[in-house]
């Protein structure tokens, strides 16, 4: 889902860069405000780890290959909007240290990937908690199918950027795109479920977005030195 | 878990010769000049093919004074491009318009031209990013960034991903360590899913070295400002560099808007 340099006209790379750099610039004011001193090694873990996981690539039907997306476990982590920071920082470190995505379809790969997939999924995540009384089974049940969704809204604006580019028809590049994605989704909904509820179960405290009855632990994680 | 990709860390630190002018250069006039050579290369009109050639030159020009030996910059290129290039490589056969015959296939010419150019300034990204990367540390592209006016929390931010990507690589040499000295061998389907409760541990037990790293930080005088060496100057050494550069490039750039 990383859009090289050239694949975008300049218009299309522009237009996506305003709303990804809005977003960037709001989440980095909301994480100025609201982020406590503990969560800043989980800020910097969480984007090494989507870094690390988005270098995994596994084989797709057809010769192609996906990454892990990493937008909606982060998302979950972080809250929607340090997740979007989160995700931007990797998309750059991503586009400076190997070439992937390009420098000047920055703005567009983080819209698809931070704006769309971890803000998109963060929010929807954030009301349903609000409103509806969630268990465990329920709550990851949803952050499954927002892992799946912020796939595939993000393979959905990737291809009408690239579409409006003229780079290639939108109607030749968006169903390739939405089924291989559709996959890629399924992928990506278990690896969430499953790391989610793995750090529910040890870390309940890691989570910003979480069902109202898992109420925090208080674990004096500072101090207590677990043995590693 | 083959490293988890940390291990791709290897092929991102600098090459070339150490001490060449280009390396010396303070990293914000790379990191613009570099930065205009893919920009030019992105926004030149599909077509005009003498702007990312004039960009190749620049590139090759860079490469040659920083000594980065051609295999290094293949071997690294390698990584993305080939997946690029493929990506753009179907465009010929979907696109409209007027076609050749090349033996039983037939492809569309505009769309031939659409891929030779989304490749030609594809290849020109890849390999500035390569060539910045290859003569610049990444912790001085981090702070050429800051002194560019990108916004501290963000370079921060990216500091603290880059320093933790380590503490990871450590942590996934210490589990292989513990695995194979427990004689984890996995051979079935049944190895997935063990694999999947070790990425799990390996970010809880992650996030726990990376809590003590940051309290290490603050211990000794952290407040939120990563250190830094000696300030780099824009000097004429960087001055030439990007004069040069503009010399090779914004002329044809130009041209080739107005054409």
């Amino acid at each position: 889902m990383h859009i090289p340099d050239g694949f975008l006209t300049p218009g299309v790379a522009a237009a996506a860069a305003v709303p990804a750099a809005g977003a960037v610039a709001y989440g980095l004011r909301h994480a100025r405000s609201r982020l406590d001193e503990r969560r800043v090694p989980l800020l910097g873990l969480t984007a090494a780890f989507v870094f690390a996981a988005q270098m995994l690539n596994f084989p797709v039907a057809g010769g192609t290959s996906g990454h892990l997306l990493g937008a909606a476990l982060c998302a979950v982590l972080l809250g929607p909007w340090l997740a979007c920071v989160a995700m931007a920082v990797v998309l750059t470190a991503q586009a400076f240290l190997f070439a992937d995505g390009g420098v000047t379809a920055l703005g567009a790969n983080v819209l698809n990937m931070g704006v769309i997939g971890a803000v998109g999924a963060g929010l929807g995540l954030a009301l349903a908690v609000r409103l509806l009384p969630l268990g465990r089974t329920a709550f990851l049940a949803l952050a499954g199918i927002a892992a799946w969704g912020a796939v595939m809204l993000g393979a959905l604006a990737t291809a009408i950027q690239l579409g409006l580019s003229g780079t290639v028809p939108l109607g030749v590049v968006l169903p390739p795109m939405l089924s291989v994605h559709a996959l890629i989704g399924v992928g990506e909904a278990v690896v969430t479920v499953a790391a989610l509820g793995a750090v529910l179960a040890t870390r309940p405290d890691l989570v910003a977005i979480r069902p109202r009855g898992l109420a925090p632990l208080v674990v004096p994680t500072a101090v207590s030195g677990r043995a590693s | 878990m083959g490293g988890l990709g940390v291990h791709a860390l290897d092929h991102a630190g600098t090459a070339g010769r150490p001490g060449s002018v280009v390396h010396r250069l303070d990293p914000r006039a790379k990191v613009v000049g570099l930065l205009g050579i893919t920009l030019a290369a992105a926004v030149a009109p599909r077509g005009a093919w003498v702007v990312p050639a004039a960009c190749l030159v620049a590139l090759a020009g860079v490469a040659w004074w920083a000594r980065v030996p051609a295999t290094v910059v293949w071997r690294r290129a390698r990584v993305v491009l080939p997946l690029v290039l493929l990506a753009a490589a179907v465009v010929p056969f979907v696109g409209g318009g007027p076609s050749v015959a090349v033996g039983p296939v037939h492809l569309s010419v505009e769309g031939l031209r659409t891929f030779g150019a989304v490749a030609a300034a594809a290849t020109v990204g890849t390999l500035s990013a390569v060539l910045l990367t290859a003569t610049t540390a990444f912790p001085d592209v981090l702070r050429a960034l800051e002194r560019l006016r990108v916004p501290r929390a963000f370079t921060l931010t990216c500091a603290f991903m880059y320093r933790y990507l380590f503490v990871l690589g450590e942590e996934v040499g210490r589990m292989r360590a513990a695995l194979a000295a427990r004689g984890f061998r996995p051979r079935t389907a049944l190895g997935a899913a063990a694999v999947g409760r070790l990425a799990t541990a390996l970010f809880l037990r992650g996030h726990a070295r990376g809590e003590r790293v940051y309290l290490a930080m603050c211990a000794r005088g952290f407040c939120g400002v990563m250190p830094a060496g000696a300030p780099g100057r824009l000097g004429r050494a960087e001055a030439g560099f990007l004069a040069a550069l503009g010399a090779l490039v914004v002329p044809v750039s130009v041209w080739a808007q107005v054409a």
